[in-house]
């Protein structure tokens, strides 16, 4: 398997709190990871000096072999428009456009493909993830699902090497949980790289991998392989995580 | 306690309360700076007029006069009170050298008629500069501060006096100060001499002119004593002035000052309201919650409007204290400028206390905008506030899908040109600032523009030519007629020519009392005029009158009117009303020459050739034809006389427009910093999305760009609509004989200059506080 990410030596403070500390690791291309530990823990921190939002105090971060961590700002947004996607806890669209016009925006702007073609695309994502009905409406009139929904198929327009999330539902319900965390498997199954931030053990049991944080360091991580639905295997994958976790101190 | 509250405020948000103390300032500070001209001006006009005394009345005469009969009609005229009879030997400027520390040079291109005078014995004086009468030893001289002011002169200059074989070295011993011919307006002017070189050059050389005064118990008197006057047939060869001319003439350049700085503070005090309104819109906003919950558990209204009118009032009080002592400042420059017209004079009391009560209107005026605005915390519920999110906000209007269409333009675009079409709402603030600011530049500037522009003469009653010439002398008139003909008549550098003659009827005023009116009359009366209504005279029976005489004989263009002249009368159609300042406002023109009565005066308008040098060709006719008829060059004589306005106009609206740039600069600051604490989690989206800084800072650009051009765009056509008006509702007021001004605008400046320099401005503004972006952490943000 080809390796997609590579953090090294990954350090970041605050001023004078460390808050990530020398983390070091390795993502093969279409692996599923999921990133938990305690609330302030780092995580959230971690995933946006990957993503050059934050900047790193120290380390390297290569994407497809590609050290990423110093580039300026323009080049660093242009990765992250080409080859990075995002969900957050919130959808964070865009207020003052439609749910069809968020998605397309980052489409519009990367200009990899013809506006007809990310139009296409667009729909199709939004027939995937069952918007097709809401495209048109103000992202104030539809309900919270499908605006993380939404969310997805705007970080996907751009068919990006790798999917981030930051606890993506973190403000959804269990049977919408379920339905997002389907969405962002068959993803993974169709060959995006997917790394999410949770506290939900549920969402975990979908990660392939799972890397545990304890005060900005990767205290253990637990290989859980592929999840597939059909095995209906995932009490046992829940059972192994629990205990996994207990034994983390979480 | 509540002043915690307000200086944390106050710590928060620095840039913010320092721009709107700044805006206070601004406004305040021109509000009380008008007020204190105008004051001061007013008193320094009437301070000098107290000892200086000028006459109520003036009538100028060149010729022979018989004082017995002056002095039997005065000393029979009910209600006067003193007269006198100048007499003024007036000179060229070419026969005067000065012979300065640096140059000499001689006074030749002066368009002023110079007159020497000695001293009068207690009226109409001629004062120095802390108005004590001036009196001169042989040998000294006295100029008048506009020679002065134009030449540069100093004390101890020598002037030598040579004319007519005579020769003569005098030192420039004061500057003085002429209460009736300091506007350089009035087109002559008075040189003082001692009585003993008055008493022996009288007579040697120059040719004589008289000034008859008559000062009354009631300065209002002057014009009915005018028309008794002229029917008395007393000498009357030349202009008769009233009282309030001379006042209005030697304040008219503060007038006009003082009539743009108001223009401009009230405009800033437009602009001190919606930023005012804006950033406690803004806190309010932010503090939605904290105001929820204090409504929620009870805390009445007026307590919780107080917490934030605390704040508002410390800016204010600051700001508006700063513009009174800016104003202060500043005013010293302006002081200047009437202690030399008017005499040396302090600040006086009065101007103090009046700017002072109009600082304090300022800051009434901004404290009640407050308390109104705040009104909406009444307005919003408790639900509003903390449940449903609405906040003050109330209508949110749709979102417009459809940005997904788009086939061309970039995405930068898009947002910020969709944002500005669906969300003006959150703009217009910036439209009105950039309109506000539009219009305070270029209304002034036009203003200046108009006084510069050639055309401005067909305001005041002339018409457009290259050079004017005036015959104007008693007795021998017909042969210096006769003379200017035949110069024209042979000189082939010109295209053509017209002659006017001025003849005197009478008619009825509106009370049916019987009136004189002077009419110009000559095949080309009238045409290129400017007129306010009607059109310039066709036919003979036709007659044109200016707009002071339309009010005295109290008719309108199509009415007809009744001419006694030469034992007969004789119907005219009034055909049009024109504005004139020339013979005081009072003329009229006609194209049926009345050729039974005499002329008083011949005037000739002259058009030369594309090629010819206008004040060359002056100066040679002037030496051909000699004394008793003016040439002047028009626009050189619209430079001179017009020159002192434009002059302060220019270092007003310099002056504006460093206002107003600053103003831009800060309000754009101020907007900005509000607009982007606002959009900060959009922005934090945008980037992690794959926008990067500088495709932030381009939208903001493109949407800022935009507003500002509909703005700058609309601000150009209401300078075209308003600016005239309000410049003639100031004319109407003034009393002058102009009811109507079209601004002339310089359409370089108005169209592209200065639109592109205020949108460069602001963007480069924007440019530069979008560079703050970067140090906004998104995480923190978006985690919020
Ligand atoms: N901008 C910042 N300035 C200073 N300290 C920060 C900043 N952002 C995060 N921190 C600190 O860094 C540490 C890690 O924060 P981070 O948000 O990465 O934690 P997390 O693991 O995502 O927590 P949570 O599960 O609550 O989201 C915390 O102690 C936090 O206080
Ligand atoms: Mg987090």
């Amino acid at each position: 398997m080809k390796t997609i990410l590579e953090v090294q030596n990954l350090c970041k403070n605050y001023e004078d709190t460390k808050v990530l500390n020398n983390i070091n690791f390795k993502v093969d291309e279409g692996e599923f990871i999921a990133i938990m530990g305690q609330s302030g823990s780092g995580k959230s921190t971690l995933l946006y000096s990957i993503s050059g939002m934050d900047r790193p105090t120290k380390g390297n971060v290569l994407l497809s072999g590609k050290d990423i961590s110093n580039l300026e700002d323009e080049k660093m947004a242009e990765v992250r428009l080409n080859k990075m996607g995002f969900i957050f806890q919130n959808s964070h669209l865009l207020k003052n456009l439609s749910i069809r016009d968020n998605i397309v925006l980052p489409g519009f702007k990367s200009a990899k493909l013809l506006r007809d073609e990310i139009n296409q695309h667009a729909d199709k994502l939004m027939e995937k993830t069952g918007i097709t009905s809401v495209a048109t409406h103000d992202i104030k009139k539809v309900s919270g699902g499908q605006l993380q929904r939404a969310a997805i198929c705007r970080a996907l327009v751009n068919q990006p090497d790798i999917l981030f999330g930051d606890e993506p539902t973190g403000s959804l319900n269990s049977s919408t949980t379920k339905e997002v965390m389907d969405i962002i498997n068959a993803i993974n199954r169709e060959g995006t790289t997917v790394m999410i931030v949770t506290h939900d053990v549920k969402v975990a049991t979908r990660a392939g991998r799972v890397i545990f944080l304890l005060d900005g360091n990767i205290h253990d991580e637990l290989l859980l392989g592929k999840y597939n639905e059909d095995e209906n295997k995932s009490s046992s994958r829940e059972k192994r995580l629990f205990e996994w976790l207990e034994k983390q101190g979480f | 306690m509540n002043w915690l509250i307000v200086k944390n405020d106050l710590k928060r948000n620095k840039v913010i309360n320092l721009a709107l103390v700044l805006f206070m300032m601004l406004s305040t500070g021109l509000a009380a700076l008008s007020m204190l001209i105008a004051v001061q001006t007013f008193t320094s006009i009437s301070e000098l007029y107290k000892t200086a005394q000028p006459p109520h009345f003036l009538q100028m005469h060149k010729g022979e006069i018989n004082q017995e009969e002056i002095d039997k009609f005065m000393s029979d005229y009910k209600g006067i009170t003193d007269w006198q009879t100048i007499t003024m030997v007036n000179i060229y400027g070419n026969s005067l050298t000065v012979i300065g520390n640096e140059k000499t040079y001689d006074l030749s291109d002066s368009r002023l008629d110079i007159g020497l005078v000695k001293q009068n014995e207690a009226k109409d004086l001629l004062l120095n500069s802390t108005h004590e009468k001036v009196t001169l030893h042989k040998g000294e001289i006295g100029i008048p501060v506009l020679l002065k002011d134009r030449y540069n002169m100093k004390i101890g200059d020598h002037i030598i006096l040579a004319d007519n074989e005579i020769k003569r070295d005098f030192v420039i011993k004061e500057f003085i100060l002429d209460s009736q011919m300091n506007s350089p307006l009035v087109s002559s002017t008075r040189i003082l001499l001692s009585d003993e070189d008055f008493a022996m050059l009288q007579g040697k050389f120059g040719e004589k002119e008289y000034l008859i005064e008559a000062y009354f118990t009631d300065s209002k008197e002057a014009s009915d004593f005018q028309t008794a006057y002229e029917n008395a047939g007393l000498p009357q060869n030349g202009q008769a002035v009233t009282y309030t001319m001379i006042f209005l003439l030697s304040a008219i350049t503060d007038i006009i000052t003082v009539f743009v700085m108001l223009l401009v503070s009230v405009l800033l005090i437009f602009v001190s309201f919606i930023s005012v309104k804006y950033t406690i819109m803004a806190a309010l906003e932010e503090d939605i919650a904290e105001i929820g919950t204090m409504k929620a558990i009870g805390i009445p209204f007026g307590d919780i409007r107080e917490l934030y009118l605390n704040k508002y009032r410390v800016l204010a009080v600051v700001g508006v204290i700063a513009g009174y002592l800016l104003a202060l400042l500043i005013s010293g420059l302006f002081i200047k400028q009437i202690n030399a017209t008017f005499g040396e004079m302090r600040l006086t009391p009065l101007a103090l206390i009046l700017s002072l009560v109009i600082s304090f209107l300022v800051y009434l005026l901004i404290n009640n905008y407050c308390k109104r605005i705040l009104k909406k915390i009444k307005k919003v519920t408790v639900v509003d506030a903390l449940v449903s999110g609405k906040g003050f906000d109330k209508a949110n209007g749709g979102i417009k899908d459809g940005l997904y269409k788009s086939k061309k333009l970039s995405v930068n675009w898009l947002i910020g040109i969709r944002e500005v079409f669906y969300k003006f709402k959150n703009w217009t603030i910036v439209f009105a600032i950039v309109l506000i600011t539009t219009l305070m530049v270029l209304v002034p500037a036009n203003l200046m523009n108009t006084f510069e522009a050639p055309e401005f003469i067909t305001y005041m009653g002339s018409s457009l030519e290259d050079i004017l010439i005036e015959v104007e002398e008693g007795e021998n008139l017909e042969t210096s007629y006769v003379k200017v003909k035949e110069v024209l008549e042979n000189d082939n550098s010109i295209e053509n020519y017209f002659e006017y003659r001025r003849v005197r009827v009478k008619t009825t005023d509106s009370e049916n009392q019987l009136m004189n009116l002077n009419i110009d009359c000559g095949e080309n009366a009238g045409n290129d005029l400017k007129y306010l209504s009607g059109k310039a005279p066709e036919e003979e029976s036709e007659i044109v009158i200016s707009y002071l005489n339309a009010n005295e004989i109290g008719k309108e263009v199509g009415e007809t009117m009744v001419l006694f002249f030469d034992d007969k009368e004789q119907e005219f159609t009034i055909s049009g009303i024109y504005q004139d300042v020339t013979s005081g406002g009072y003329t009229a023109k006609s194209k049926y020459i009345f050729s039974d009565i005499d002329a008083g005066k011949y005037t000739f308008s002259v058009n030369l050739n594309d090629n010819v040098d206008e004040e060359q060709k002056a100066e040679e006719w002037s030496e051909l034809l000699g004394a008793g008829i003016t040439v002047d060059p028009m626009e050189e004589f619209i430079n001179q006389t017009l020159g002192g306005v434009v002059n302060q106009l220019k270092t007003v609206v310099f002056g504006i427009i460093l206002i107003g740039a600053s103003l831009v600069i800060l309000f754009t600051i101020l907007f900005l910093k509000l607009r982007i604490a606002k959009d900060l989690s959009e922005i934090a989206v945008l980037k992690a999305i794959g926008f990067s800084e500088h495709d932030i800072k381009q939208q903001y650009m493109i949407k800022i760009g935009f507003v500002s051009i509909t703005g700058i765009l609309v601000g150009i056509i209401l300078t075209d609509f308003l600016g005239d008006r309000l410049v003639n509702v100031a004319l109407s007021i003034s009393g002058l004989g102009i009811k109507k001004v079209e601004l002339i605008a310089n359409p370089v400046i108005q169209y592209i200059v200065f639109p592109l320099f205020l949108l460069m401005l602001i963007l480069f503004v924007t440019w530069f506080v979008m560079r703050t972006i970067k140090k906004y952490n998104i995480v923190s943000i978006i985690n919020e």
